[in-house]
């Protein structure tokens, strides 16, 4: 029976064959570097939005709080976007005829809820908790980034599970004072608002500073440390954070 | 004595103890069972037996191949979404914070207080109100699985004309145009009929009994096919008034059941089953007879001081309540009684006239007994008179009314009235004179005597005695009008109909077993605009308030009026009402409405002629046939609910069906081999057995047989609620016929039951009986679906081919507790190896750790893969101490009766899918907490022992599916769950082939339903919703342990004793169930573990069962007929 390939094919199919791997390795290799690309992941994507509303000014310039709109980040999983009401408690009063307030104002009249497209998508399997995370000295701007200098809201980090991992395994690198949670300009070693270095107050501690045994907690009132390694510990032990083998379970995040 | 459960009790012989069994065929150890249960999924379960399905799925991968190469498909982890806040946020709620409000759901008219949780204004899950007297925090089955009728996507989404869509206001028009004329009087001359439930809300009651004031000749009928006039006949005859009867079971050291299975049924089974549960719970340091019935204290409560009697939790051995019961069909009150005769139900007026004869009580005639029921009667009043005004006899509501004023006699006679027994003043409300029965209205009907007929939520075109042809005569009246939830057997016969509003979508009012009224709030807004009968009565005569909050609330402001039936209602003046009624509602009861105590003495009353019949139903040719509501369907209301189809029925473990029950004499004498059925296809799940025809008065139904060890000779059972036509989706079958060929789950046992035998009849061949037969239809045979037996624990050892009796339910009677307290320890299997090691290690020294919970013996060196520190006190060594958790769970076995509630309140809470009898026949039901069933003893003997486990997730410490799963979607928390994590399984079922469990559950298909909308507003958000492919287990609902520990974590505080509850605990009427945190100084759960009689199932395996079982303590009679001496 003649032979259907001939003889000079073999160091063709020898390659092919040497390449397989290769091919094999390569394409997850790719795979990999697809679900880790920022279109995968949607990183420092910034999702249209029905009313352009800027927290760069509202935040950044304003100053307003977080929490006055988000008002349920310390009490809920879930932290609000604020309702229709809570705009027009300011844009009642001012910028009332402005044309981006339009849909806002129509929302009101109309009592139909503002369309928000979902920046921070979490797959439904992943439980995060907004409430636990600002008690425990994880601030805003550690996830969402800098919102005092984003218009339309971008997604800050990946959101990959190893994003959220690798706080959990070392959160002592994320901590800050809980007084310091909301601000978009914290540092570890930036100086307070007289220029001096920054103290503990009592709103750093749970119950006010007060212990169990009601007296005061001893660090109040002394200088904070300035460098995250050390100030992180120190927030780690105060706070009660868990050790890296308990956060990292899975049923943490996973139910 | 402190038992310390770490020393080995001293081997005991147990080669002599009888095997349990699951199933008959277990029993005889058939040929197939042993095939069958070596394999870890049933023949088939893994397999595309269906031919449809293969097409299918074939289909589908061409689908997903697409939909991966394809344009449309979306890459990342999560599609896109909208976020849509409030326009003005509510003050009370916070989005992702569920909250709860007290409400009361209803079921024949009686309410059972519950907190239904509500995330963002979805009602989600339901659970007891401790502060209501007919619940204390448990729940039945039909409670919890009423939120699913809510989302019952076959309701009645509108109101129709002759089946032509209409709306309420053209509705509520028509009916008041036929009954007021232009001015707005009512036309006199209306023959009105109004067709109810039993009514005990006190709004509806004051509206329907105005309506009847306003039209002399108007009538109210009531109709409930699932309960009885038994109490108020014998109530009536007993104290010349009717009276409602309640029981105190915490007081009761003896009771008598007579054929009343008052823990898995009628309103107060779940208060009835926590009272009685209190005292079948063994405690070092329970309650003493002091605490129980006052008195000094005596010797044992001296060494107890930490704990207010109040707060102790169980009985010390000695106060462990005794209970017998005579029955004919297996309850879970007979399951789990001390003594049980199984006698014809025909028998037990008799029965009860032997033993007030032998009490004492004047009057009643005997009648005949078997020898059996007559050795019972001598020991049986000696130990009620032993007890005088510390027993109960409880008469079931089957039972004619004669027994139930004899049984008035006996409780009166032993001093019990007052003590344990107490009359009140009725609580269903019935105007004199103008309460007629199904039959006259039917029969009035029939003449065209009827000319307006408003029917109340009742489907009696379907529940009626076959003898009342109450649908056939609808047409007969000129004006028909049906408020209902379902376009039903009834509705599509009337010319209107109103959808009506689920009792969580409305205001309203309704009272406890014991009178107590809660008022009903809605927590969603209904979803198709229903109408409530309130608000449809007050649209109808033209009230000067229609809104039904406006209406209960009115009825409430006017204090007199409602003082009138409630004497003990608070008064308070009008500005004290606001307080009044934001108090009733946030806490669901109002205080002072228990219906007031009536001490009406017993009359001059005499048992008359027997109304129990003279010849003893005999295997002869006599039979005896009973109806019964069905455990899981109820009257048939519940046929639509999927959660309840696929319930496993608490004593027959069927499911998706009804079958025709009797004993193995039974089936013999009707020429039926008792071990007949076969199981085919998937192990256990498909049961093939015969079809019998039933010939009854004429009447001929065919339906399949189900042969019960336990059920009395003689007799058999059918359950009323199958057969239903038009209940909806899960009721319908096509392609999948019942018996009869009918395209409809189960059959009708409706259609045999006659109205002036409406619990029971003995007929025979002979002339002048009930024709009563019974014949095989030969060469026809039907599959039921049966979930008892899969999953099976049982295991071959493959080396020396001899099957382990493991004995999973450990269980002895007091003597032997008193004996050796800790016997249920040491299994069986290793019972020599104990007896080894206690001989050549010497046993450790006395341990005094008060907080030592572990089931082994610390002479057993554990062989982990995981690292050994401190005896897995923790895992995580690096936390503080108060963040240290062990979860733990402990489940008493003896205070568990098997009623199911826990599997349904689980179902709700994980959102467990419902799979369908064709998929539960081939082993792939999804129940997390499967309630096993097992037998001990030989069928049909007196002492069989039936015996329940509860058998979920024993979340291992050295668990062995963790370490076969390839891809960690299965591991271990630091608090010692057994994390399964769906989104990481790749479906591989390694980890449920190595589960010696066998507790987990896998979806062979995408059971979970994505496509039904209503069906997602019920679910709960904090679970994920498992699809195609994936493994799920019980998780210790770990979503509710998460959630407390952040608060706690928020706080900065230790979680609390008690704190967590899971679905299950929170759910069991008897509170069998505890959980908690073992490094907890005296927490529950490390209390209950510590008590001698803990054991851990499957312990020797060195699982370190982190949930274990508290073995079962009988209470029997010494002197009773047929009790073993010792085990």
């Amino acid at each position: 029976m003649p032979q259907i390939f001939p003889k000079a094919l073999n160091p063709i199919a020898r390659t092919i064959i040497l390449c397989l791997p290769i091919v094999a390795a390569s394409t997850g290799v790719g795979l990999a570097a697809f679900y880790r690309s920022s279109y995968a992941t949607g990183i420092h994507e910034t999702p249209p939005q029905p009313v352009a509303f800027s927290h760069a000014h509202h935040v950044g310039q304003l100053g307003i709080d977080c929490r006055y709109c988000h008002t349920s980040v310390e009490s809920s999983g879930f932290a609000n976007v604020p309702a229709t009401k809570t705009c027009m408690n300011c844009h009642q009063q001012i910028w009332q005829g402005a044309d981006l307030l339009e849909p806002v104002r129509n929302s009101y009249k109309t009592n139909t809820p503002i369309e928000w497209n979902r920046v921070y998508n979490l797959p439904h399997y992943a439980y995060f908790n907004h409430s636990i995370h600002v008690a425990k000295g994880v601030g805003c701007a550690s996830c969402h980034g800098r919102l005092d200098q984003q218009n339309l809201t971008t997604q800050h980090p990946t959101l990959l599970m190893e994003w959220c991992i690798n706080c959990h395994r070392e959160p002592e690198k994320h901590l800050r004072p809980k007084s310091e949670i909301t601000s978009m300009l914290y540092t570890p070693s930036a100086p307070n608002a007289e220029g001096k270095p920054a103290v503990w107050k009592r709103s750093d501690f749970a119950n006010f500073g007060k212990l169990p045994d009601g007296k005061d907690e001893p660090l109040l009132g002394t200088e904070r440390p300035t460098n995250q390694k050390e100030l992180g510990l120190v927030l780690k032990d105060k706070y009660k954070v868990r050790d890296a083998v308990t956060m990292t379970n899975c049923s943490m995040c996973h139910r | 004595m402190k038992p310390d459960s770490t020393v080995t009790p001293p081997p005991q012989k147990t080669d002599a103890a009888p095997k349990q069994w699951q199933g008959l065929d277990e029993y005889v150890g058939s040929a197939e069972f042993l095939e069958a249960v070596q394999n870890e999924f049933p023949e088939g379960a893994a397999e595309f037996t269906d031919e449809v399905s293969r097409r299918r799925f074939v289909g589908l991968m061409g689908a997903s191949v697409a939909l991966a190469t394809g344009a449309g498909c979306y890459l990342r982890p999560a599609p896109p979404r909208k976020i849509l806040p409030y326009t003005t946020q509510p003050d009370e709620i916070t989005p992702g914070v569920a909250l709860y409000f007290a409400s009361a759901a209803p079921l024949s008219g009686y309410g059972a207080g519950v907190l239904v949780r509500s995330n963002e204004g979805r009602p989600t899950k339901i659970e007891g109100n401790p502060s209501h007297p007919s619940s204390l925090g448990g729940t039945d089955a039909f409670t919890q699985a009423s939120i699913l009728d809510m989302y019952d996507p076959d309701r009645s989404r509108g109101v129709t004309h002759r089946g032509l869509a209409s709306s309420p206001e053209e509705a509520v028009a028509a009916a008041r145009k036929l009954l007021y004329d232009e001015k707005g009087e009512p036309r006199k001359n209306v023959r009105l009929r109004l067709l109810t439930e039993t009514v005990t809300s006190p709004t509806l009651a004051a509206q329907l009994t105005k309506l009847l004031g306003d039209f002399p000749d108007a009538k109210w009928a009531q109709h409930d096919p699932a309960t009885s006039e038994s109490v108020r006949e014998g109530t009536t005859k007993a104290f010349g008034k009717p009276l409602s009867v309640t029981y105190d079971f915490s007081k009761a050291d003896v009771v008598l059941s007579l054929d009343a299975d008052f823990i898995g049924s009628g309103p107060g089974s779940a208060r009835y089953s926590r009272d009685f549960g209190d005292r079948r719970k063994i405690r070092k340091h329970g309650k003493t007879a002091a605490d129980i019935h006052g008195g000094k204290k005596d010797a044992h409560a001296g060494h107890d001081h930490d704990h207010d009697h109040d707060h102790k939790e169980g009985v010390q051995p000695d106060m462990l309540n005794r209970l017998y019961v005579v029955e004919a069909m297996p309850s879970c009150t007979g399951s789990v009684a001390d003594h049980r005769l199984a006698l014809p139900t025909s028998l037990v007026e008799s029965f009860a006239r032997a033993l007030a004869v032998e009490l004492g009580v004047a009057g009643p005639g005997s009648a005949p007994l078997s020898d059996e029921a007559k050795a019972w009667i001598k020991p049986l009043a000696d130990d009620l008179k032993a007890k005088a005004g510390k027993s109960i006899v409880v008469a079931g509501p089957q039972q004619p009314g004669s027994l139930h004023a004899l049984v008035a006699a006996i409780n009166a006679k032993l001093g019990n009235a007052g003590k344990t027994v107490f009359y009140s003043a009725a609580i269903e409300v019935r105007p004199a004179g103008k309460v007629i029965d199904l039959k006259t209205l039917t029969k009035e009907m029939g003449d065209r005597l009827v000319d307006a007929l408003f029917i109340f939520n009742v489907n009696a075109a379907y529940s009626a005695p076959v003898d009342v042809p109450f649908g056939e005569n609808i047409k007969n009246v000129g004006f028909t009008f049906h408020l209902g939830t379902h376009q039903d057997e009834t509705a599509v016969k009337c010319q209107w109909h109103v959808n009506e509003s689920h009792y969580l979508e409305t205001w309203g009012d309704i009272r406890g077993h014991d009178g107590t009224v809660t008022l009903q709030q809605p927590i969603i807004a209904p979803l198709y605009n229903g109408k409530s009968a309130i608000e449809l009565i007050a649209g109808i005569t033209a009230a000067a308030v229609r809104d039904g909050y406006e209406l209960v609330r009115n009825y409430w402001k006017n204090g007199d009026e409602a003082r009138k039936t409630f004497p003990e209602l608070a008064k308070i003046d009008a500005n004290g009402f606001e307080v009044f009624w934001q108090q009733a509602v946030r806490e669901g009861v109002i205080a002072g409405t228990a219906s007031p105590a009536d001490s009406t003495a017993l009359g001059n009353w005499s048992a008359d002629s027997p109304s129990a019949p003279t010849t003893v139903p005999a295997l002869g040719g006599d039979f005896e046939i009973n109806f019964r509501p069905d455990t899981t369907l109820y009257d048939g209301r519940f046929a639509n609910n999927g959660w309840l189809q696929e319930l496993p029925k608490p004593v027959t473990k069927l499911t998706w069906d009804n079958a025709i029950f009797m004993s193995d004499a039974t089936a013999k004498k009707l020429g039926l081999d008792p071990t007949y059925f076969r199981w085919t296809g998937g192990e256990h799940g498909r049961a093939q057995v015969d079809v019998l025809e039933i010939t009854y008065r004429g009447r001929k139904i065919k339906a399949p047989v189900w042969v019960l060890p336990n059920h009395a000779d003689g007799s058999i059972t059918v359950h009323l609620g199958y057969g239903r036509e038009r209940a909806g989706r899960v009721s319908s079958t096509p392609g999948e016929p019942n018996a009869e060929g009918k395209a409809v789950r189960g059959f009708d046992a409706y259609s045999l039951r006659t109205s002036d035998a409406l619990w029971f009849a003995i007929g025979g061949k002979e002339a002048g009986k009930n024709d009563l037969s019974i014949t095989k239809v030969p060469k026809k045979v039907y599959y039921l679906a049966c979930t008892q037996g899969q999953t099976s624990m049982t295991q071959k050892d493959l080396f020396i081919n001899h099957e382990w009796d493991r004995k999973p339910v450990r269980h002895g009677d007091l003597a032997l507790y008193s004996k050796d307290p800790s016997f249920a320890k040491i299994p069986p299997m290793a019972a020599r190896e104990t007896a080894e090691i206690n001989e050549n290690v010497p046993a450790p020294s006395h341990s005094h750790d008060e907080h030592e919970h572990e089931p082994h013996d610390t002479r057993l060196k554990s062989l982990t893969m995981y690292y050994d520190n401190d005896k897995f006190k923790r895992f995580t060594p690096g936390l503080a101490e108060d963040q240290q958790r062990r979860w733990a769970m402990a489940i008493d076995l003896n205070a568990c009766t098997g009623c199911s509630a826990c599997v349904v309140a689980c179902q709700s809470e994980n959102n467990i899918p419902v799979v369908g009898k064709d998929q539960v026949t081939k082993g792939r039901a999804m129940h997390w907490i499967s309630i096993d069933r097992y037998y001990e003893g030989a069928p049909g003997s007196a002492n069989l022992k039936t015996l329940f486990q509860p058998r979920m997730c024993v979340q291992c410490e050295n668990a062995p599916c963790e370490i076969v799963c390839p891809v960690g979607a299965t591991v271990h928390s630091a608090d010692g769950l057994n994390d399964m994590t769906y989104n990481r399984c790749v479906g591989t079922r390694y980890c449920s082939n190595n589960c010696p469990y066998k507790v987990r559950r896998f979806n062979f298909l995408t059971f979970a339903d994505f496509d039904t909308n209503t069906l997602k507003l019920g679910r709960n958000p904090d679970v994920s919703v498992r699809s195609r492919g994936v493994m799920e287990k019980c998780t210790f609902c770990v979503q509710r342990i998460r959630g407390a520990e952040i608060v706690a974590e928020r706080e900065a505080r230790k979680i609390k004793d008690g704190e967590i509850l899971t679905a299950c605990q929170s759910a069991c009427p008897s509170g069998a169930i505890v959980f908690g945190d073992l490094n907890e100084d005296h927490s529950a759960v490390a209390r209950w573990k510590n008590e001698p009689t803990n054991y851990g199932l499957l312990a020797e395996l060195n699982t370190r069962p982190r949930l274990t079982h508290l073995a079962i303590v009988r209470n029997p009679n010494p002197a009773m007929p047929n009790t073993p001496k010792g085990v």
